[in-house]
């Protein structure tokens, strides 16, 4: 097992970049499955809403007091770069001033110009807002039509406004019966990223490294039979790749406080069959023997590529068809598209699943067959004796 | 023989690979990813488009249908309804076609895919028809006299109560500054040319270092000359960069992009004098200043919002002085800035903060590199 012995001596010196990788993305998805609420009821959003109250009468307080029950008050200097810092990242969705003469204009039944609202684009929060603060001051006109005083008018506004509305989720037991809530499965929608960044950057180095002119040359002078050098380099990257997916699911096991059951084992399944086609990838590569600098920039242009392209970072509801079309030629695509199944993010069906998995696999075969067209190109007996001559006529 | 060596340094940068992989085409290639990823993302999830919902109609509800064309008639409507049956809608629902399900009957009730503003202002939505039915009903029970003028004050045309000011005539996309911090990595990124003076300025670090060494030009001389080409260099990728990103990606910095050219540039400087100090600080080998330059630029991007995208704002929040030292977090705001404010206050406080920051380094940079001697090397 010499092959082997030297791949690992390689390997050992390339595994910290890769645990680099692997360690930040465990770290993020711990903190990730912490905050996240894994119930699937609806709720309402609630705004970060900073209020200004130039008015300061018991009726402007009551409709701050109001307006913080559904969402939550946020303070703000009033200067006009704190607002748009604040706005722009989203540290607050709508500053709202309560203008001087609030509760004398309502009184006469005035609801023109009672408030102003601080905005630098025209977004949800903003229309959501006015249409909320328009249905107040009707309600209280309403009302005070009606003979109440202000304070009867304000509570019974609060009262109407504070009604349930019945909202049903579309899939209620999401996360029930699949044993592969949405939460979790942004576990495995990450893994993409991490496995390609992590195999790329060992096994293409090590393979690389192996097949390094001198290298190569001594090996091939040795006693060691081809298919056995061969064996040896198979069984070395698929024992690193089959480590790395197995770290991720023990992990992941951990993170999910539960043993994965029912579809998670799908998932499983289906990250199993993207390392493959990662490794698959990663030899692919290293048969052009790339240099340091170029590895690098074709590990992250994959990593990344697929990763924004195929939904890893962004959901794929998020992004253009036409983006989807290019990236059906990609591999994650098909990974990301059976996990959006599993975990119901799109309707679910075990044949569509199986697909997915289908086209992964068939990218495995289409990757092994250039792999090993480029190879017999590259050290065919014509090839080395160009590459000779070359180096006999410099 | 300022010119000679100027001259050499430039031939010698440009013929570089890595620093055409890492300052040329990694840009590139990840402001064309930023763009396909978070094109579109502000508009569809952020930016107020008419809402998309289907309407079950379970019994006859006349009043609930006239209320959805009256609204449907609004130059921009707040929701397109389309009719029909359950299946049909769940169908559409689960494409993401429509947001939500409205089922009208004696009572409204709503079904939504996902938790979000949307679905909140769909479930208002219902909910205002209901607080209207209680209002009337009250109105009704309490002073059926004064009926009509309650119905009167609920459907009569309002004004809106709300008058909105606008802050700002910039760009207010979020997503926009990933590009930002992509310039600002990019002229970090400008460390490694800096680096490389001090490598080919030191005998123990590289042969052309022993070389220069023991030519007769003044040291001072040599590396004044090697920190020009570094910045001509870093000058020419950074506006390579910019260039690409305004008009090949059509990233919109708002109405002053001829502004963003010199805030790159010096941001580009500032990562060479970044460099330049780093690599003379310490008598330790290429990889390991390599090393220290790179995970310090990576760090100093993070911070700065490369990775996630309001990291700037939890930053100010917790430990404000690190985004006025951050040279990261300085150009990228310089560009914020630019977009986002109407005076230029801000933005030349940033430009002569980063400017400052770059005198110091090369100042310390100067100090540190001089008077090495070589015993044996």
């Amino acid at each position: 097992m010499q092959v082997f012995k030297a791949m690992t001596r390689v390997m050992r010196k390339r595994l910290l970049s890769a645990m680099i990788y692997i360690i930040v993305f465990l770290v993020i998805s711990v903190f990730i499955a912490n905050v996240s609420n894994k119930d699937n009821k609806f709720e309402l959003t609630k705004l970060r809403i900073c209020v200004f109250d130039e008015d300061d009468t018991p009726e402007s307080r009551a409709l701050t007091e109001f307006i913080g029950k559904s969402n939550d008050l946020v303070e703000l200097e009033n200067d006009r770069d704190t607002m748009i810092d604040a706005l722009y990242y989203m540290q607050v969705n709508y500053v709202l001033t309560i203008n001087k003469g609030y509760a004398e204009k309502i009184a006469a039944g005035d609801t023109a110009d009672l408030f102003g609202s601080y905005h630098i684009d025209e977004s949800y929060s903003v229309v959501y807002m006015g249409q909320f603060l328009d249905e107040y001051t009707t309600s209280v006109k309403a009302y005070l039509a009606m003979g109440r005083t202000m304070d009867e008018a304000v509570a019974a506004t609060e009262e109407s406004l504070s009604q349930e509305t019945q909202v049903d989720m579309l899939r209620v037991d999401k996360a029930g019966n699949s044993h592969f809530s949405v939460d979790f499965s942004m576990y495995f929608q990450y893994m993409p990223y991490v496995l390609v960044s992590a195999v790329m950057i060992v096994i293409c180095q090590v393979l690389v490294t192996m097949s390094r002119k001198d290298i190569r040359f001594r090996t091939n002078c040795s006693c060691l039979r081809d298919s056995e050098y061969t064996f040896q380099l198979f069984f070395g990257s698929g024992l690193f790749v089959l480590g790395v997916w197995l770290l991720l699911m023990i992990v992941g096991a951990v993170i999910n406080e539960e043993m994965y059951s029912g579809r998670a084992w799908l998932a499983v399944f289906n990250s199993l069959i993207f390392s493959v086609v990662v490794a698959a990838i990663a030899v692919f590569v290293s048969s052009f023997e790339p240099k340091d600098n170029v590895l690098n920039l074709i590990t992250q242009i994959l990593g990344l590529g697929m990763s924004f392209l195929c939904g890893v970072f962004i959901p794929t509801s998020m992004l253009s068809g036409s983006v989807l079309s290019a990236a059906r030629f990609m591999p994650a695509y098909w990974y990301i598209k059976a996990n959006n199944m599993i975990a119901d993010i799109q309707p679910y069906s075990f044949e569509g699943v199986m697909k997915c998995y289908g086209v992964q696999l068939l990218f495995v075969a289409a990757l092994v067959l250039l792999t090993l067209l480029v190879r017999r190109v590259k050290y065919s007996g014509a090839a080395i004796g160009t590459s000779v001559k070359k180096a006999a006529v410099s | 023989m300022f010119l000679h060596i100027l001259k050499y340094e430039l031939k010698n940068g440009l013929r570089n690979k890595d620093l055409i992989i890492w300052l040329i085409l990694f840009p590139i290639v990840l402001g064309t990813f930023f763009k396909i990823a978070f094109g579109s993302v502000y508009e569809k999830t952020e930016k107020f488009s008419t809402i998309p919902v289907a309407v079950v109609e379970t019994a006859e509800n006349q009043a609930f249908r006239q209320v959805l064309e009256s609204i449907e008639s609004a130059d921009e409507p707040f929701l397109s309804a389309s009719f029909v049956n359950k299946e049909k809608a769940e169908k559409m629902l689960d494409d993401g076609d429509v947001e939500g399900i409205i089922f009208s009957g004696d009572k409204l009730s709503l079904t939504v895919k996902e938790k979000g503003i949307q679905e909140t202002m769909l479930s208002a939505f219902v909910k205002q028809y209901s607080v209207r039915e209680k209002i009337a009903t009250d109105a009704l029970t309490a002073a059926p006299e004064k009926a009509q003028e309650v119905i009167a004050a609920l459907t009569g045309e309002t004004v809106s109560s709300c008058r909105e000011i606008p802050l700002t005539q910039g760009n207010p996309d979020i997503y926009i500054q990933y590009f930002y911090n992509l310039i600002a990595m990019v002229a970090l990124f400008g460390c490694m040319t800096g680096m490389h003076i001090t490598i080919t300025n030191q005998a123990d670090l590289s042969a052309l270092g022993a070389r220069n060494n023991c030519s007769p030009a003044h040291k001072s001389l040599s590396v004044l000359a090697g920190f020009a080409g570094s910045c001509v260099l870093q000058t020419i990728c950074m506006v390579i960069c910019v260039t690409f990103l305004a008009f090949v990606l059509r990233v919109d910095f708002g109405d002053r992009l001829p502004l963003v050219y010199p805030a790159a540039i010096l941001g580009g400087i500032l990562g060479v004098a970044f460099g330049f100090f780093v690599g003379s600080l310490a008598r330790v080998g290429e990889k390991a200043k390599t090393a220290i330059l790179m995970t310090t630029t990576m760090l100093l991007c993070f911070f700065s919002g490369l990775m996630i995208g309001n990291m700037k704002a939890f930053v100010a929040e917790k430990v404000p002085w690190l985004n006025e030292i951050n040279p990261a977090a300085l150009t990228s705001d310089c560009f914020y800035c630019l977009n986002l404010y109407e005076d230029y206050d801000r933005f030349i406080s940033k430009l002569i903060t980063m400017a400052v920051i770059t005198v110091i380094f090369i100042f310390l940079g100067f100090i540190t590199s001089r008077r090495k001697k070589y015993a044996s090397i």
